[in-house]
């Protein structure tokens, strides 16, 4: 086996036993929140003998280390259990969601990350310029903008009054745009920082002055020789910014009607759905182990010099 | 596919907007196939089983597809629905429902007292999940006598049973229905029924979709279909009103209701609701046991301010412990703001000055945390010092469900919105055996008076005088204060003036069925 495939294997079983550790903090969490499933689900006017009829249907009634054994059991079969609140398989409720999420967290990280490299580049180049002044205070005004005011103005400006784009909801064309703008520019605003910062870096270094003095020409000198190599703190920062737009789509899913994980997510805690929450949770954790390993195999694309064994 | 219902003339025709189907039939009116209406609402369904119902938004839904034996009208009484008539026997131990003829399952199956026997028993068989099975109960057995008529046989008299039927638990769905599209008897989630309506597609967090039932036994709607919008966030379905991406919204954020009032492009209507806002006194606190102090804190609190100015118009102040929409209400009084009065019987029980624990929700009623922040402020006015807390919603829940000998709440915030027009509904708040964790009558309230009059109302069989009882009922637990009363909420629907012929129910519900383009 060549050395990356063992370390994929090796970093592959470590996996395994994060998402075990989350398993058991999940668990063990939910339980700890105060509130009664079986009585929100059973709701108000329901009686004390209904709810305690619904609380031996899920199970509630067992002790803690049942509950446990029986969870883990069925993890281990790839079976996430039953929802609380809809009485559907986890699993097949969370893969309708997914492909939501997923949409709009990878069009709002290539929203921001080209945006935001290309302004975090322009930046450094015209260093202490208007444009350089521009980019930074934009920057600091996208990382402090929230992101549910942010989503409400662009929904009363686009949807409102300009009619362009649909409001809320995924299954009008367009309907992607606004959510993932808003999620991009918290984004867009990081990676502009990072991309000025390490550019400002590389692009003192001799090796860039070398290639201008020989001729190269000034955008091959940024982008391919300078940019190439200010580009490891760049990938790390939108891989760890893309675990981030999942955890951001919450909110922005609320905002904008958009039926991804992040509204489940939100339904499930209000409803106290234990298997539902452990089971997004899980998969969250899932998404970003693979993520984390997915930057570090590529990290040795952008720079051969890297070398996992 | 038919396109005239009827075959009537002028489009202009229009019922007065009665509750589901009403008496149907007999009205013209044009239909149209391939337009849409559409509702943004701001939750999405749990199930779309019938029984399995706990959330209003989505009964309102399934009301469309699923109809019950009766249904309740704008004025908050029982109509026939599915049952033409129906008759208590004299001992109260049964009840005979005699069936609308001619109509039709979605399905093309005929509806008769078989499928009424069916979807009953399944509603009170403990192996379906049926969160809202109290009121049925009192049933022994459903008969099915002849095709045309179901006998109620009944544990005990229960004189509300009728009225509780009118809830979505107690639908009557096509048996047929159950082992297909994907249905099973215990998991039910294409339901179908004999409504105006037929289901035809849900996707989770982002609508549900029906289509007009052109069989359909009574006046058939205007629009070809009609879909629903999970939007949570309340600006955002204002946002898709006012871009007119939606026709119809509900529960717009209170405090646009003012400037919506004034858009001449949308219609607002402030619908009442039988949910009563209080704030629930622990009537065994040692500190709170003199009604005198209750009486206090009721005169403290200045309700018309805090109804204009915090929650926008959108209640009318309570006058009985229950909504003016119940059967059994009658009107008692009020407890107008006086501050003086309010210290002065403070005074008189001997607690000048008062430090109480005082917790709300937040985002569940209209403004709710909002209102509670004033009446604080108001407390205080006459020595009543609260900091008010607030928590989600199923910790709240389990905070205020807690037995007395572990409860710390002194004060606590709740609507109550009994699902059906009767007092009995409203008066589990006041009695003994439904204090907390049994019940949720969460201010420990007990009166002997009370209990025996309630008691005697649930076994009367004549309409006077249950009323009478409940009224009676009513005038002691007024005087004797478990609650701060406040108001009964308004429920705000949003159209947009390109359309007419919305409505609405006494329970919180829309009614969308005579909607038509204005003109």
């Amino acid at each position: 086996m060549s050395g990356t495939a063992v370390y994929v294997a090796r970093r592959l079983a470590t996996s395994v036993v994060t998402l075990l550790g989350v398993a058991v903090a999940v668990f063990l969490l939910v339980r700890l929140l105060p509130g009664d499933p079986a009585r929100v689900i059973a709701g108000l006017l329901a009686t004390d003998q209904q709810v305690a009829q619904i609380r031996h249907q899920l199970g509630l009634d067992q002790p803690l280390a049942t509950q446990f054994a029986t969870f883990l059991l069925q993890l281990l079969q790839g079976n996430l259990g039953v929802s609380a609140r809809t009485s559907q398989p986890v699993l097949a409720e969370i893969l309708a969601r997914l492909p939501y999420t997923l949409e709009l967290a990878v069009a709002a990280t290539l929203v921001g990350s080209v945006s935001g490299i290309l302004m975090g580049v322009a930046a450094a180049v015209r260093r202490t310029s208007w444009l350089d002044f521009l980019v930074s205070v934009g920057a600091l005004a996208g990382i402090s903008m929230p992101v549910y005011w942010l989503g409400l103005l662009l929904i009363i400006l686009f949807a409102v009054d300009l009619h362009w784009l649909p409001a809320a909801g995924a299954d009008r064309p367009g309907a992607i745009v606004l959510p993932a703008l808003t999620l991009a520019l918290f984004s867009v605003a990081l990676v502009a920082r990072m991309t000025r910062a390490a550019m400002l870096e590389t692009l003192r270094q001799d090796y860039v002055r070398t290639a201008t003095a020989k001729g190269v020409g000034r955008g091959r000198v940024i982008f391919v020789h300078a940019l190439r190599n200010a580009f490891l703190p760049i990938l790390t920062v939108i891989a760890l910014q893309f675990g981030n737009l999942l955890g951001g789509a919450v909110l922005t899913e609320t905002v904008f009607g958009w039926p991804g994980m992040g509204q489940l997510l939100v339904n499930s805690i209000f409803a106290r759905d234990y298997p539902m929450i452990q089971g997004i949770i899980l998969v969250y954790a899932t998404l970003v182990v693979l993520i984390n390993l997915l930057v570090d195999l590529l990290y040795t694309a952008v720079d051969p010099r890297i070398r996992y064994s | 596919m038919t396109l005239s219902a009827c075959g009537g003339g002028g489009g202009s025709a229009n019922t007065s907007g009665q509750g589901q189907g009403g008496q149907g039939g007999g009205q013209a009116g044009q239909t149209s196939q391939s337009q849409t209406l559409t509702v943004a609402i701001g939750i999405d369904a749990d199930t779309l089983d019938p029984a399995g119902q706990t959330t209003t938004t989505i009964q309102n839904i399934l009301d469309y597809v699923t109809q019950p034996l009766v249904a309740l009208d704008k004025d908050g009484k029982t109509q026939p629905l599915l049952a033409t008539s129906w008759e208590p026997s004299p001992d109260g131990l049964t009840v005979t429902f005699h069936l609308r003829t001619g109509v039709r399952f979605q399905d093309g199956t005929p509806f008769d007292a078989q499928a009424v026997k069916f979807s009953l028993d399944r509603m009170l068989d403990p192996k379906v999940k049926v969160p809202l099975r109290g009121p049925f109960t009192a049933i022994q057995s459903v008969e099915a006598k002849d095709p045309q008529t179901v006998v109620l046989h009944l544990k005990h008299p229960a004189p509300a049973l009728v009225s509780a039927l009118t809830e979505t638990a107690a639908a009557i769905i096509s048996p047929a229905s159950i082992d297909k599209y994907g249905n099973t008897y215990e998991n039910y989630q294409h339901p179908v029924g004999t409504g105006p309506y037929a289901f035809k597609e849900w996707v989770k967090n982002d609508h549900i979709t029906l289509a007009r039932f052109d069989g359909y036994w009574g006046q058939k709607p205007y629009y070809g279909s009609v879909v629903f919008k999970v939007v949570p966030e309340a600006a955002t379905r204002e946002s898709m009103l006012l871009a007119g991406q939606a026709d119809v919204i509900i529960l717009p954020p209170a405090s646009d209701l003012k400037a919506l009032q004034q858009n001449p492009a949308v219609k607002v209507l402030l619908a009442p609701s039988d949910r009563t806002i209080f704030i629930a006194i622990n009537t065994q606190d040692p500190k709170l046991k003199d009604p005198r102090v209750r009486q206090a804190l009721n005169y403290a609190v200045d309700k018309q301010a805090i109804i204009q100015n915090v929650l926008f118009g959108a209640a009318d102040p309570m006058d009985a412990p229950m909504a003016k929409s119940l059967f059994g209400y009658c009107s008692i009084g009020a407890y107008p703001y006086d501050p003086a009065k309010a210290k002065q019987l403070l005074q008189e029980a001997g607690e000048p000055s008062l430090t109480l624990r005082f917790i709300a929700p937040t985002g569940r009623y209209v403004q709710d945390f909002q209102a509670a922040q004033a009446i604080a402020g108001d407390l205080a006015k006459v020595g009543v010092q609260t900091s008010v807390q607030t928590m989600d919603w199923p910790t709240y829940v389990a905070t205020m469900t807690k037995p007395l000998n572990e409860n710390t709440t002194q004060l606590h915030m709740l609507g109550w919105a009994p699902g059906y027009m009767d007092a009995e509904q409203q008066m589990v708040q006041f009695l003994k055996a439904d204090w907390p964790p049994a019940g949720l009558a969460s201010s420990f309230y007990t009166n002997p008076k009370v209990e025996q009059l309630v008691a005697q109302a649930g076994q009367t069989v004549d309409p006077a005088q249950r009323q009478q009882l409940y009224c009676e009922a009513s005038k002691q637990i007024w005087s004797d204060a478990p609650w701060i009363f406040l108001w009964t909420q308004r429920f705000p629907i949003v159209y947009s003036a390109k359309i007419t012929g919305v409505s609405y129910l006494p329970n919180e519900m829309f009614d969308i069925l005579n909607a038509r383009p204005a003109q």
